[in-house]
């Protein structure tokens, strides 16, 4: 149960099964990948995601691909190196809707684009057993460029978004409260 | 640790193509600047270590349940 138990609650296996049916009429061949949260999943080798710079601290895992999560705005970005490995990503404009990333063009020609707006942005999301804690970190977006399935974790060094911006809504009559935990937690 | 002494518009190399500038020194700060290739990522370290402290967090997640919940639309 545990872990694979959460996967198959959230019905992300029927959505890869899916995913397969597609795949197996475009493309043919799959790759098998036994994951800890999804059990064995399948995965179109044209649906890998190879990052150019790593997510900080898993130099190692270079090769992902995003599964369905629980919501439109909630995905899994699984490693293709270790079935262990997955981060639940979120689109960050969900929670701020003027999210914008100011990046050097030198970092937008390693992606292999010339603008932004070329860009999947997704921020990693921190779920806690406090459920009041889960939060996601704007500091550091997952920037991936669809085409190419090129991607980085980006560190935006001269902004002032939080590394942990909390999720959690505010109770009736704390209407400030998560615009003041999140003003505590910016560095 | 390789410990050198520069002064004002001194630099350093490190390797062929990565140079670090002493550019501005006052009372207790330094103001470097950083030649880098592309493909080097030059950050504040303690910037570094927290953002890699918070996606060891983010991989540890398990149970997300009812998270989409937290989120306000």
């Amino acid at each position: 149960m545990g872990k694979y138990h959460d996967g198959a609650a959230l019905g992300v296996r029927g959505c890869v099964r899916c995913a397969r049916e597609t795949a197996k009429g475009s493309w043919g061949a799959t790759m098998q990948l036994e994951t800890s949260r999804f059990g064995s999943i399948d995965v179109d080798p044209n649906d890998i995601i190879t990052f150019t710079q790593p997510i900080l601290g898993f130099q190692d895992y270079r090769r992902f691909v995003l599964l369905p999560g629980p919501s439109s705005y909630l995905k899994w970005l699984q490693s293709t190196d270790a079935g262990e490995l997955a981060f639940i990503v979120m689109d960050p404009s969900v929670v701020v809707p003027d999210y914008a990333i100011g990046i050097r063009p030198a970092e937008l020609s390693e992606l292999a684009v010339t603008s932004v707006d070329e860009l999947d942005v997704y921020t990693l999301v921190v779920v806690p057993e406090d459920k009041m804690k889960v939060r996601t970190n704007l500091r550091a977006p997952v920037l991936v460029n669809p085409k190419l399935r090129l991607a980085k974790q980006a560190l935006l060094d001269h902004s002032d978004y939080p590394i942990q911006f909390f999720l959690a809504q505010p109770q009736q009559g704390q209407g400030q409260a998560r615009e003041a935990s999140n003003a505590r937690s910016n560095p | 640790m390789l410990v050198l002494t520069r002064k004002e518009d001194e630099s350093i190399m490190i390797g062929d193509d990565i140079e670090v500038k002493v550019l501005d020194l006052k009372e207790s700060q330094v103001k470097l600047g950083i030649v880098a290739p592309k493909s080097v990522a030059v950050h504040r370290r303690e910037i570094y270590q927290a953002i890699q402290a918070e996606n060891a967090q983010a991989a540890s997640a398990a149970k997300i349940d009812g998270i989409s919940n937290l989120i306000s639309r």
